[in-house]
């Protein structure tokens, strides 16, 4: 049984930062989102009651459809999500039964589009910042704000190979066997890192006339306000309850 | 005040290849100044040793007074802007204006609002402040990255290859704003045209300096302009080929500017002739 | 294989997050001595470059196609430490983007692509390679394709594991049995392995050939030779740590497995390369603990022998040189 395990994105990256500020969940503060998302998403997880996890699955719904985000890309992405899930669930629909089936279902659903919506829904680079403020350390941070800046930097490269490579005929290939495509791919992978790679020394000496010392930081901060607060209030909230109401389901 | 003073400057990369050759410069406060040169030529390489990023190297080089050294590089850099052939190696950050202040507040420099907003205005990017960089195009880059490098107020600014892939019209809006900064500068160019418009005198450079002058001194050497592989731009190859006809040429013209003054001369010159001429035959 | 959230059993999700962050944090501790500073955009422009290459689709027959990890090839690009932060990162940068991979599952996931898969690429890289060399140009390709198949291999071992220690720690309400994860794991990956090996191969060829300077070096020339430096700077020792601890790694899992009153273990499972050996849960068929101990025991016994015929090896002058 081949899983078709391909990864939804296309070959162009959906800018999540381009609509991020038209709705009210773009607004709020980076920081909030990510503790309230990350809240629920690590409560519903834990889930085994089909009623709990009907009730987070209603909630995550809910906040991706009142968030204003475009719900186009959103299912796209969920859809990417699904081969893993299916997997999951047919296998347990098989050895387990139908509830259980439909509760890995409802839960892993409920799980992926909350954090599809703090993904489609955050600019990625506020993203980032407000995981700084929350102190993860700046090795990791910076080297997320730069990896971002030049993803966005070498997929652009990167589609205009891919259109030089079409003009010139390249469909893709068969299968593992051929040879020829496959060596299309690895020239054009290599390529995309060795101008990485040239570019890296580039980019250390722009950082460095600018006087990058290690960490990045953002100039206009943003302030907790009381959209993000009562966000924050609402998902923890939600959490805590469902959090409760699992042990109380666990102690039977 | 000698910004930057250059004395037998030499590198050689790695595996042996000689860079540059005993480079003499020395550039005085609010001069331009262009090196010229063919592709491979250093000037790029020279850039960025001044930058302080090719070390070690051979000779002396002092950045207003100061010598460049290991240790004292980092402290140069930061009276320094250096700009890069492409502005994607030197933008990192979202916006623009986040973009702009990131230099002054990595230097933890004051009054970054102020900066900021001089900057971007200062290159005519202002309106793009909450804009993405990477989506703008090419010529708002260089902007923008020229904006980030004059936030934080430097005493040199070394331009690599500046109107590099840039359509005409931004070509000719960029040169005009390099042309009213009032700063020091070292431009790294090919573009003849557009050096003669904005610098004071220029150095010609393969490897080693070939020849120092202003670029009138340039376009008429033309055995220099033959061995480094330099085009005469075509303004002044015009009038080089008039004066070949036997048209008498005060000096080759380098911007439209002069060119027009200098055709309206001749075509004077050549009324008067042809008015005495018909005159005297009566 | 980006596992979602809500997939595995809490419990095993947070063993693995455990081990995923005392990993990365050591990690960034090695790193942060050794880094310079100038090495922070490289990674991150090659993680970039990783990222990207991620989204290459490659055919595997029958209209379905594959996507690379890229994990050995960032491993033998630059390291294995270096190769985990960058790998995590591009994890972070999946799962808070496009919601790929869920964050408690990070840590699984983390342990699978980020951790195991480097790992498990460099160590193949560095114990085959000296050997190989000796075949000509192309011994250097054999080691980068054992190297990234295994790295492929080893991480949908682990994460078919995961999924079936999942199941039976929770009775069913989480994980997939592992009498469908595994076949479907291993099966696939087999063959996306060799996809990820062919290019992997390509991709070093052409980066060696086009721009040697992009690999890192990873030795580490000490002033003084006591042991353990120099145990640390021979890429063969390293190498076996790496494989080494990727075991270590699997431990927890075995031990939860086990007292969930599971049956036990079975460990199968030869590559086709050196002595390298993978992990397969294989429930709810019962063999004895007794059969698993006595398998594993063997492992390391293998390697063991494997490690004293390479040393031999060195002595005699024939084996791997010190970076």
């Amino acid at each position: 049984m081949i899983v078709g395990h391909v990864r939804g994105h296309g070959h162009t990256l959906p800018n999540p930062d381009e609509h991020s500020k038209s709705h009210w969940f773009g607004r709020l503060d980076s920081r909030a989102k990510i503790v309230g998302v990350f809240s629920f998403v690590i409560v519903s997880a834990l889930l085994t009651s089909a009623e709990l996890i009907a009730a987070s699955l209603v909630l995550a719904v809910a906040m991706a459809t009142t968030s204003g985000i475009p719900l186009r890309p959103l299912s796209k992405a969920y859809a990417a999500a699904l081969p893993f899930i299916v997997l999951a669930s047919l296998s347990v629909f098989l050895f387990a039964g139908t509830e259980r089936g439909l509760e890995m279902l409802g839960r892993t659903s409920a799980c992926v589009v909350a954090l599809l919506v703090l993904a489609f829904g955050t600019g990625t680079f506020d993203l980032f910042a407000g995981m700084r403020r929350l102190r993860v350390p700046s090795v990791i941070s910076t080297l997320l704000m730069l990896t971002y800046r030049y993803i966005l930097v070498v997929s652009e490269e990167f589609s205009r190979m891919r259109t030089a490579r079409r003009a010139r005929g390249f469909r893709g290939g068969r299968s593992l066997l051929d040879r020829y495509a496959l060596k299309i791919l690895s020239f054009t992978a290599g390529t995309v890192l060795v101008r990485s790679t040239d570019r890296a020394e580039l980019v250390y000496e722009g950082l460095k006339c600018r006087g990058f010392s290690g960490d990045i930081t953002v100039w206009r901060t943003s302030v907790l306000g009381r959209n993000d607060l009562a966000f924050l209030a609402v998902l923890i909230m939600s959490s805590c309850a469902l959090a409760l109401a699992q042990t109380e389901v666990m102690r039977w | 005040m000698v910004v930057l003073e250059l004395r037998k400057v030499g590198y050689s990369y790695e595996d042996g290849t000689v860079a540059l050759k005993d480079v003499d410069l020395a550039i005085e406060e609010g001069e331009k100044v262009a090196i010229v040169g063919p592709n491979g030529a250093g000037k790029s390489t020279l850039l960025h040793l001044i930058a302080g990023f090719r070390m070690p190297f051979q000779g002396e080089a002092l950045v207003s007074g100061k010598r460049l050294s290991a240790p004292t590089a980092d402290e140069i850099r930061n009276s320094i802007g250096l700009l890069f052939q492409d502005p994607d190696d030197q933008i990192f950050m979202p916006t623009v204006e986040e973009d702009v202040a990131f230099g002054p507040r990595n230097l933890k420099l004051g009054d970054i609002e102020d900066r900021v907003q001089r900057g971007m205005t200062s290159v005519g990017v202002a309106s793009l402040a909450k804009r993405a960089p990477h989506r703008l195009s090419y010529g708002m880059k260089k902007r923008v990255a020229i904006a980030g490098l004059l936030a934080m107020d430097p005493n040199l600014l070394l331009l690599d290859e500046p109107t590099s892939g840039l359509d005409p019209r931004s070509r000719s809006e960029l040169i005009k704003l390099l042309k009213s900064l009032k700063r020091t500068m070292l431009i790294a160019t090919h573009d003849l045209e557009a050096a003669s418009e904005i610098v004071d005198w220029a150095i010609v450079l393969n490897v080693e300096p070939v020849m120092k002058g202003t670029m009138h001194d340039l376009v008429r050497s033309s055995d220099v302009l033959e061995k480094t592989g330099l085009e005469m731009p075509p303004l002044p190859r015009i009038f080089r080929a008039l004066e070949k006809r036997g048209y008498a040429i005060e000096a080759l013209p380098l911007t439209t500017d002069q060119a027009s003054a200098e055709l309206t001369r001749l075509i004077d010159r050549e009324a008067t002739h042809v008015r005495r001429r018909m005159n005297g035959s009566h | 294989m980006h596992i979602p959230d809500g997939l595995m059993d809490p419990i095993v999700a947070l063993v693995g997050t455990v081990e995923f962050l005392a990993i990365v944090g050591s990690a960034l501790a090695l790193s942060s001595r050794k880094t310079r500073e100038k090495d922070l955009p490289r990674v991150a422009v090659l993680c970039a470059g990783i990222f990207v290459a991620q989204m290459l689709n490659f055919p595997v027959g029958g209209g379905t196609t594959g996507h690379l990890i890229g994990a050995a090839l960032l491993a033998i690009m630059i390291g294995p430490v270096l190769a985990i932060l960058g790998m995590t990162v591009v994890l972070i940068i999946q799962a808070l983007m496009f919601g790929d991979g869920g964050i408690t599952a990070l840590g699984l996931n983390g342990l699978n692509m980020a951790i195991i898969a480097p790992l498990v690429g460099w160590g193949v890289y560095s114990l085959v390679h000296p050997i190989s060399k000796g075949v000509g140009r192309a011994g250097d390709s054999i080691a980068v394709a054992a190297a990234a198949w295994a790295s492929v291999f080893t991480a949908a071992a682990a994460c078919a594991a995961e999924l079936a220690v999942s199941y039976s720690v929770s009775d069913g309400a989480y994980g997939i049995a592992g009498a469908i994860s595994v076949p479907a794991m291993l099966g696939y990956h087999a063959v996306i392995g060799i996809g990820e090996a062919v290019i992997t191969v390509g991709v070093v060829a052409y980066v060696r050939a086009a721009s040697p300077s992009a690999f890192l070096r990873t030795g580490v020339s000490p002033p003084t030779k006591t042991l353990l430096v120099r145990l640390t700077s021979s890429k063969v020792a390293m190498a076996s740590v790496a494989i080494l601890v990727v075991f270590a790694l699997s431990l927890p899992f075995y031990f939860l497995y086990s007292s969930s009153g599971g049956d036990g273990l079975e460990q199968t499972m030869e590559d086709a390369d050196v002595g390298e050996r993978d992990q397969i849960l294989s429930s709810p068929f019962s063999y004895g603990d007794g059969y698993f101990t006595a398998l594993f025991a063997g492992l390391l016994g293998f390697l063991a022998v494997a490690l004293a015929a390479l040393g031999v090896l060195k002595l005699l002058g024939r084996g791997p040189k010190r970076d």
